[in-house]
């Protein structure tokens, strides 16, 4: 078990299946070791990842967030990524003018030949989350109410 | 006055309109009027109390079918009418579009083109006041904004007057009405209010044009307007956005330059 | 009430060394919606995919999670088995235990709790997963092949010996493109007319091909499979039927000094031509721009002396519509006239050439004869200058990419030179040889050690005329930047090549993408060099960036393949993960409200505008629709819809959202 007192970061990574999807399967084969704080969730291209699962993602628990896909350019779908790169870039700065921490939010284009990079990506992540702690702030408001909360 | 008064009556008189959107004397001030009589014209007002926008009665199922309107429009309210004619929600030969100039002349435009020509000349300017507190809030520190907004937000109770005033929310089944998933919870509470702010604030991304009826009709008067002039701000500066001159190419977020800025990339 | 199966593979130590697999499976069976779960050595196995097909229809699974390497290896594998138990394919899904979980971490609670919350969040994905029928669409079998020089000619050939038919157009009057303009091609010095002419000959007689000349294309509308092509076929003031090729109006044109096309601008021709005596089809066509008849009203003498009166002015363009299943773009490129470069005279001095004039220089069939002569004086050149890199690599002169095939050329050049004059002497200022293909470097060898052409490693600054002469001022590298100063006759620019006038304004018909030079775009720079982005329309050739002539003929046989490949089906079978709006009952019919924001993001041109209409024909609505055989799926619609009215299969805004819910809640 692990160490209760010791602060271990919930991160989930929203990653695009054509390139870092199979750049982390890349990381696998290549056995490079990364910690296990985070789980990946798949989607056929960064266009299709919607903002409000990263806030939906900070209320049910999460520390936080990668968002990662092709490079531009290199879209499998032409253009995905460079909308999901204007969408971002409008989020952030309306997140970071609401107060909400966009440190924990990282975005990266990680390519299907860049095995090692998604796994320094993901232990820099880790260990800057871990130093930033717990999103409490977030997780305190959410948590307001919490009983009368639908379960989806 | 009289000149706008003059042709709102020969509008309905001649029935080239069945009803003309307006402004009335309320109990306090200035309210939308629907003057469908040519009777009635005379109560017809203009001047710059009139702050509702009446672009968003123009989007509103119980026009469908009644003939041609007449919409007496403001600047905000001339930006709104463009913007929505960008996103085909209006048709140019069901409405008749007027608006007063400073020496009381009525321009009745052709259409959509003209308008959008006319509106060059004005520029959006935000009040000093909004400007300043945007600014404040610039300066703070991220965990003061947060308790800011936070704090600011508790006192919403989820009346959805910001959505009724909008006349950019026009959709027929809003995003917070969708409940498989749940995208925005649409109850009040610290987590919705905040959620509903933020997507509202991105809904209107390149699409807001700072009429500020959404904090107007705020009956607790939460400052939220900021959020999308904050965003029409930093909008103009990366991508060029102007309101009341939709870019021909598209929406700002359904378009993109492959140069676009990037820094915060890894 | 869902029956989801669960099926956690130890993929022999590859798993089970790192993760508790037998734990995995205990702690998913506690899932509400989990019918049934167990773990197993090697799930892809056969006896592994029994246990799922069995499971399947003992237990009447709805759904099933496979709990092991990446989709990316076997979900075809396991959508197939359960396809094969009676399970709709699509209610399948994988979780990613190996590559994301057992091969990153080391073995202890946390990956084994991480695996376990992966594959809950795949099973709340499958609860809600809707099984999905693969989409048919119809395919005509006629390809468009745009562009008839040797990849055109060899795509079409291609196309039509596999039993497709084809149509071929071409702007010019006449098929063969530049190769037709070559007089020798490298490595082997073939003559090109010789082989290029037999293939010209076998499109113009094929039963499968349809060719047009003097034709372009109009317009393209529709989708892969089911394209409707409209060809402008311009007026050539001949009736074909009635030509015989004889070619007599040819001789008693009284209009002879048009400058030459098909010679680079070094000959003439007359108004009514036959661009060279190879030409397929070998009937003229008449000039409107220069024609007496058409500028002045006077003459027609042409129409005097054709013996079958196939002479027919006032012959309007014709525009014809095809139905087609897909298109070969094979339009070529071209190369930089000598006005370029200021530094080398602006293309005022008349001996300073570009590599396509001397290929007209040096070809029998040209001005000269096959003599390399002046153009100034018609003098024989004793002292020649090759430049090399003339524009190319050069962003200063906004073209940094290297046009591949002039090295080549130019050794090829100085070779004939030197085998044409005896005694002459040539230069070749050069930055790099490339000489990358079979038998290429032995070439340009040959050229420096048998034909003695003096190779200089340096550029140019400048060349001027004086006293009749070109003075060439440059500089060897290899000598320490020592200046070189030479009194040439001539001197031959070997230009970069570039894209072809008019690229621009035919890829947007055709919506490819082309890049900031206005070559075409391939699909991806390594694996798909002969597709576009837009499905069913191949590109060939040196449209897609300069290249050689062995290159373009395989990459021409490439797309051909392409072609046959889709249409050795009747119907074409995609998958159904695409997008769809919704739609309901009246007066609703749709949450969609027009606001065409997904159009504009599409980079598929997949969505389409439909107008809703009650009985009497009114709109009353017009909303966003999905063309099936266009979307690829990428989601970026979705996800710009405010009012979430476009939903993607596979990846439905339910799924995501149940996943990312059932990560996080442990």
């Amino acid at each position: 078990m692990d160490n209760i007192t010791e602060f271990e970061p919930k991160i989930v990574a929203f990653v695009c299946n054509w390139c870092t999807y199979a750049g982390a399967d890349l990381t696998g084969t290549s056995r490079l070791k990364y910690a296990t704080n985070f789980k990946i969730i798949r989607f056929p291209c960064t266009g299709r990842i919607d903002y409000m699962l990263l806030l939906k993602a900070f209320a049910e628990g999460a520390d936080g967030i990668i968002v990662s896909g092709c490079h531009p350019n290199d879209c499998h779908y032409t253009s995905g990524n460079f909308h999901a790169r204007r969408r971002w870039v409008v989020f952030r700065g309306l997140l970071d003018f609401f107060g909400i921490d966009v440190r924990r939010i990282c975005f990266s284009w990680v390519s299907a030949a860049e095995g090692g990079k998604w796994a320094d990506l993901v232990n820099s992540t880790v260990a800057e989350i871990r130093e930033l702690g717990a999103y409490k702030e977030y997780q305190k408001v959410a948590g307001y109410l919490e009983k009368e909360e639908c379960n989806e | 006055m009289n000149k706008l008064i003059e042709k709102a009556t020969s509008l309905l008189q001649e029935g080239v309109v069945t009803k003309v959107i307006g402004y009335e004397e309320g109990t306090e001030k200035p309210r939308p009027f629907f003057c469908e009589k040519a009777e009635d014209t005379s109560k017809l007002i203009y001047n710059s109390r009139c702050i509702n926008n009446l672009a968003v009665y123009l989007t509103k199922p119980e026009l469908l079918g009644t003939g041609k309107v007449a919409v007496v429009a403001t600047l905000p309210t001339l930006r709104s009418i463009v913007q929505l004619a960008f996103e085909n929600q209006l048709k140019e030969d069901k409405l008749v579009i007027l608006t007063v100039t400073d020496s009381e002349e009525v321009i009745e435009f052709a259409g959509f083109a003209e308008i959008e020509t006319y509106l060059k000349d004005f520029k959006l300017k935000i009040d000093q006041k909004e400007q300043d507190l945007i600014d404040k809030l610039e300066g703070m520190s991220k965990e003061e904004r947060w308790t800011f907004w936070v704090e600011e937000l508790s006192q919403c109770f989820k009346c959805y007057a910001c959505r009724a005033a909008c006349p950019m929310c026009y959709c027929t089944r809003c995003v917070v009405e969708v409940n498989c998933p749940q995208w925005v919870q649409p109850w009040a509470s610290p987590l919705g209010n905040i959620e509903w702010q933020i997507n509202r604030a991105m809904h209107l991304a390149g699409r807001c044009t700072g009429c500020g009826s959404c904090a107007e009709a705020c009956p607790v008067g939460i400052p939220i307007d900021l959020l999308t002039r904050k965003m029409m701000e930093d909008l103009g500066e990366e991508f060029g956005v102007v309101p009341g001159q939709p870019n021909k190419n598209g929406n700002v977020l359904s378009t993109f330059k492959p140069e676009d800025k990037e820094n915060f990339i890894r | 009430m869902s029956k989801i199966g669960v099926f956690i593979c130890h993929c022999g130590e590859n798993i089970n060394g790192t993760v508790d697999c037998h734990k995995v499976a205990e702690e998913i069976a506690k899932v509400e919606g989990v019918e049934y779960a167990l773990d197993y050595k090697y799930m892809c196995s056969d006896p592994g995919q029994t246990l799922i097909k069995q499971a399947i229809k003992e237990k009447g699974l709805d759904g099933v999670v496979v709990g092991s390497c990446s989709p990316r290896m076997h979900e075809p594998t396991f959508r197939r088995a359960c396809a094969e138990a009676g399970l709709n394919p699509y209610l399948c899904e994988m979780a990613n235990l190996r590559e994301h979980c057992s091969w990153v971490h080391e073995k202890g609670e946390a990956t084994t709790q991480k695996a376990i919350d992966l594959v809950k969040s795949l099973v709340e994905k499958v609860k809600r997963n809707k099984p999905l029928v693969n989409i048919e669409v119809p395919v005509t079998k006629k390809a468009l092949v745009i562009g008839g020089g040797i990849a055109g000619i060899q795509a079409s050939l291609d196309i039509a010996n596999a039993g497709h038919k084809v149509i071929l157009i071409e702007k010019d009057p006449s098929i063969g493109g530049h190769m037709s303009q070559l007089s020798e091609t490298f490595p082997t010095l073939d003559c090109s007319q010789c082989i290029l002419t037999p293939r010209m000959v076998e499109v113009a007689q094929h039963p499968n091909i349809t060719l047009y000349t003097y034709a372009e294309l109009e317009g393209l509308e529709g989708f892969i499979g089911n394209f409707k092509a409209s060809i402008r076929l311009k007026a050539k003031s001949i009736d074909e039927k009635l030509c015989t090729g004889c070619g007599l109006c040819t001789t008693k044109c009284p209009n002879k000094k048009i400058p030459s096309e098909f010679n680079a601008g070094l000959g003439t021709r007359t108004a009514i031509y036959v661009p060279f005596p190879q030409a397929v089809p070998n009937k003229p066509v008449i000039d409107k721009e220069h024609c007496t008849y058409y500028q002045k009203g006077k003459c027609r003498v042409c129409e005097k002396f054709c013996p079958t009166g196939a002479i027919t002015f006032n012959q309007e363009d014709r525009i014809i519509t095809e139905e087609i299943g897909a298109v070969v773009i094979t339009t070529g490129f071209n190369v930089l006239k000598t006005d370029y470069f200021p530094e080398y005279g602006y293309g005022k001095y008349k001996d300073v050439i570009n590599g396509l004039q001397f290929e007209r220089l040096a070809s029998a069939s040209g001005p000269t004869y096959g003599e390399i002569r002046r153009p100034s004086d018609g003098k024989i050149p004793q002292k020649i200058v090759f430049i090399a890199c003339a524009g190319s690599r050069d962003p200063a002169k906004g073209i940094p990419y290297c046009s591949k095939i002039c090295c080549m050329y130019t050794a090829k050049h100085a070779m004939l030179y030197q085998h044409k004059v005896h005694g002459g002497e040539s230069y070749v200022f050069y930055m790099d040889i490339r000489a990358a293909g079979k038998n290429y470097d032995e070439f340009v060898r040959r050229a420096i050690e048998e034909d003695g052409v003096n190779y200089v490693r340096g550029r140019v600054a400048r060349v001027y005329e004086k006293d009749g002469k070109l003075i060439v001022k440059g500089v060897d590298t290899l000598l320490g930047a020592k200046p070189v100063e030479i009194e040439a006759d001539m001197v031959v620019l070997a230009t970069a090549g570039i894209a072809n006038k008019g690229a621009e304004q035919l890829a947007q018909k055709l919506h490819v993408s082309y890049d900031s030079y206005n070559f075409f775009a391939e699909a991806h720079p390594k694996l798909k060099p002969v597709e576009t982005n837009t499905a069913g329309i191949f590109l060939a050739g040196a449209c897609q960036s300069p290249k050689d002539i062995p290159e373009t003929v395989g990459m021409a046989s490439g797309a051909a393949v392409k072609v046959a490949g889709l249409f050795s089906q009747d119907k074409l079978v995609r998958e159904p993960l695409i997008a769809v709006v919704n739609r309901s009952a009246p007066p609703i019919f749709s949450t969609c409200v027009g606001c065409f924001m997904c159009q504009t993001a599409c980079p598929y041109q997949a969505i389409e505008r439909e107008e809703i209409k009650n009985r009497n024909g009114e709109i009353i609505k017009t909303v966003a629709k999905i063309n099936p055989g266009l979307c690829q799926g990428c989601g970026t619609c979705v996800a710009f819809c405010r009012s979430k009215s476009i939903d993607i299969q596979g990846y439905s805004n339910e799924q995501v959202y149940a996943e990312v819910m059932a990560l996080l809640n442990n």
